[in-house]
């Protein structure tokens, strides 16, 4: 029986390890991390480089010349290096009543026309501390953040500035008296074998957060490279009537394993890959120290169990499917256990003893994700939560490859539609 | 019956579904080293009796033994299986693929690479065992899944409708390679809707019906059973100078011949006939596979002429 297990095992593994989805799995994690990183460069310097033309009314009489100068500024910060990287802000003064509509009217048309981005109202009693006045901005583009940020935080500090002139106080003896105290994170003192002590360490966030997100990332990306592709395969098999030729060879249990088997050496063989070149680059920037052996067998050994709930449950979907539209309906639930480590590891980041963070990395399908971030945040869960966590999700995975044969059994070989919920429990207690 | 060396044997097998039995208290048993037809309409219990055969479904009732061994499991290994609906991996080439399907049936590579060159040779097909199946053709598709069927081989090859869709070229190679097959000591069973290849094939023919078997011998066994009551006439009258004729039971109508199931003395026929038109030719002879299988299987007369049916 294993035999066979083993030889549908390399078929499928020769099979996923062949496709162009594997290649492209191979490259989603390190493409995902360039193109994020390239992303964030290029909207952080290159995306807006529009002219932003605004109107001024400064009802003080005072605001708008250094307001033009930092605008000036700015806009010599923009063109730095003979290359525009920032929008150019170009605020012209205006002056009419603050009870002249029409006024306003008019400004307002000029921004439907393009002609200006915004006008902005400074109140005359802007200066006046005791006062509530607030600056008003009016603009079509509400969710553009930088021009009404960068106005209120010129003409506030503008407006500080003299506010302590007016008390005859130095702003730079302010600044010295209060200036903050800024902490240092350190490690914990360490005593050596000979009774010495060592220093404590600055806390490097590399160390402390990004190789634990890191490997808990090459869990998710490999599992992710894996398992899902068993859906496609069951039902390509199941369509093209494939299965009716494997079951007249082998049991549908022995398939079933075999697939899963498959599916989880392309996973574990994408994780050693994202392993090899995370040591390797963790080594070029002097980070090779952080990644050690236990934390590379945990990562495999979740990564394992992962693989045998997601795939299990991808194979179930897949045999009571006729085709890949009845499976799209189905997969809802399945992405959302999928989903669960993605839209929760940051809270498990900030407090991983919090009750939260406990029962969430004791869930059996987020187990294997968000215990491996767990256990790699110092200090780490106590043993008991990793034990318990380490028994619920084999049992899981247990429960969820039982079902899934007895789903499979029935499925593979029935046609025409889907299979209801209601229908695949029977077919799991039908014993 | 218990005489017989079976390559399978069936006893009081039942299956249902939904409460509809798709077969029904079957019983047959397959000789060892024949060659078996399986006929029967669409929806009469073939596809389903071959997939009890195969493990693929469970009886409901019954006894299935399969190479000598009542756990059909068992056997599996030496049993080659197409189905009726051709399973191969698109994107697989085809020695890849038969070396997969092989390989489950418990072959070594070394075992199986021999024996998938001469098939594929025998098939016409050398060389093309580093082609993916998606680039070829449905008849060549066919081919890949009979040579996937028999590289184990096995001591029983069951074939779900093999000649369907097939061109008059690849169904003769598929026709001889089953032979080939046969020659070589295997016990060959499959179904089939082409009554003159039953005919011309099989060793004994079994006919189901509606979940139940209704014909199971050889040819002539089966043919003596409805005895010489057929005749096969060319008339100058065609069709119109058979109406209304008493000894006219029923007429299959092939536009130039008619083959006419007569009652009584067929030269009383005659004398009828030669009185109405002039007729050119007039054999006396027994029903033929596809007659004796319209006449179990026909739902109800689709017209009549005086008394005979045409089809």
């Amino acid at each position: 029986m294993m035999n066979k297990t083993l030889i549908v095992a390399a078929s499928e593994f020769t099979t996923q390890t062949r496709s162009k989805a594997f290649l492209v799995g191979l490259l989603m994690m390190p493409i995902f991390m360039i193109v994020a990183m390239a992303v964030q460069k290029f909207t952080r310097d290159a995306t807006d480089i529009k002219d932003r033309p605004f109107v001024v009314v400064d009802r003080t009489g005072v605001l708008f010349a250094p307001l033009k100068a930092a605008a000036d500024e700015w806009n010599a910060g923009a063109k730095a290096g003979g290359v525009q990287t920032a929008p150019l802000f170009l605020p012209t003064a205006a002056s009419f009543d603050e009870r002249d509509d029409q006024a306003r009217a008019s400004l307002s048309d000029r921004v439907h026309r393009d002609e200006i981005f915004a006008f902005v109202e400074i109140p005359a009693d802007a200066l006046d501390p005791a006062t509530n006045a607030r600056l008003q901005y009016y603009s079509n583009h509400p969710a553009y953040r930088t021009l009404p940020a960068w106005i209120s935080n010129t003409v506030n500090r503008e407006i500080v500035n003299l506010r302590f002139r007016a008390a005859a106080i130095d702003r730079a003896v302010v600044g010295r008296l209060t200036r903050r105290v800024e902490i240092n994170e350190l490690g914990l003192v360490q005593r050596d074998t000979a009774g010495g002590i060592k220093a404590a360490a600055p806390v490097d966030k590399v160390r402390t957060t990004g190789i634990p997100v890191g490997m808990m990332m090459i869990l998710l990306f490999s599992m992710m490279s894996g398992a899902p592709q068993l859906l496609n395969s069951v039902i390509e098999e199941k369509m093209s009537r494939i299965s009716e030729v494997l079951i007249g060879s082998i049991t549908p249990f022995e398939l079933m394993m075999g697939k899963l088997l498959g599916s989880t050496s392309v996973s574990l063989l994408l994780a050693v890959i994202y392993l090899i070149g995370g040591t390797m680059a963790a080594r070029h920037y002097g980070y090779g120290d952080s990644i050690h052996a236990s934390d590379m067998a945990w990562l495999l050994l979740f990564l394992v169990l992962a693989s045998m709930i997601f795939g299990a449950l991808f194979i179930t979907i897949g045999a009571a499917c006729s085709d890949l539209k009845d499976a799209q309906g189905m997969m809802t639930p399945a992405m959302i256990l999928m989903m669960l480590p993605w839209m929760t590891w940051f809270s498990i980041l900030n407090a991983p003893e919090s009750r939260v963070s406990v029962g969430l990395s004791l869930f059996p399908t987020a187990t294997p994700f968000l215990m491996l971030l767990r256990i790699m945040l110092p200090p780490g869960p106590p043993g008991w939560q990793i034990g318990l966590s380490l028994v619920l999700t084999a049992l899981t995975s247990m429960a969820a490859v039982y079902a899934a044969g007895k789903i499979f059994r029935t499925g593979l070989l029935m046609q025409g539609k889907a299979a209801t919920f209601g229908e695949m429990w029977k077919w799991v207690r039908a014993g | 019956m218990r005489a017989v060396t079976a390559a399978i044997r069936l006893t009081d097998v039942s299956k249902r579904f939904g409460g509809v039995a798709a077969v029904d208290r079957l019983s047959l048993a397959v000789p060892d080293g024949s060659i078996y037809g399986f006929i029967g309409p669409n929806g009469s219990g073939k596809t389903t009796t071959l997939r009890m055969i195969m493990h693929l479904l469970l009886p409901d009732e019954g006894k299935i033994e399969v190479l000598g061994s009542a756990d059909t499991r068992a056997a599996r290994d030496r049993v080659g299986y197409l189905p009726e609906e051709r399973g191969l991996y698109k994107k697989m080439p085809v020695r890849r693929l038969l070396r997969y399907y092989g390989r489950l049936k418990g072959r070594t590579i070394a075992e199986l690479d021999p024996v998938i060159d001469e098939w594929l040779a025998r098939m016409g097909m050398q060389g093309w065992g580093d082609r993916k199946i998606e680039s070829l053709s449905k008849g060549m598709s066919q081919k890949v899944q009979f040579v996937a069927a028999v590289v184990s081989r096995p001591a029983l090859l069951i074939l779900d409708e093999p000649f369907s869709g097939l061109d008059p070229v690849n169904a003769e190679a598929l026709k001889d390679a089953v032979l080939e097959v046969r020659r070589r000591g295997a016990t060959v069973v499959f179904s089939t809707h082409d009554m003159s290849t039953a005919e011309k094939m099989c060793d004994r023919i079994f006919m189901i019906f509606k979940g139940r078997k209704v014909l199971d011998g050889t040819l002539d066994e089966i043919q003596a059973e409805y005895g010489f009551d057929t005749v096969r006439v060319r008339t100058a009258g065609g069709t119109a100078a058979l109406a209304g004729l008493p000894a006219v039971d029923a007429v299959n109508d092939y536009g130039q011949l008619q083959e006419v199931r007569v009652t009584g003395d067929p030269q009383d026929f005659l004398r009828q006939l030669t009185s109405r038109t002039d007729v050119y030719h007039f054999e006396v002879t027994r029903p033929s596979l596809h007659d004796i299988f319209v006449r179990i299987a026909r739902p109800s007369p689709s017209s009549e002429i005086a008394g005979g049916v045409v089809s």
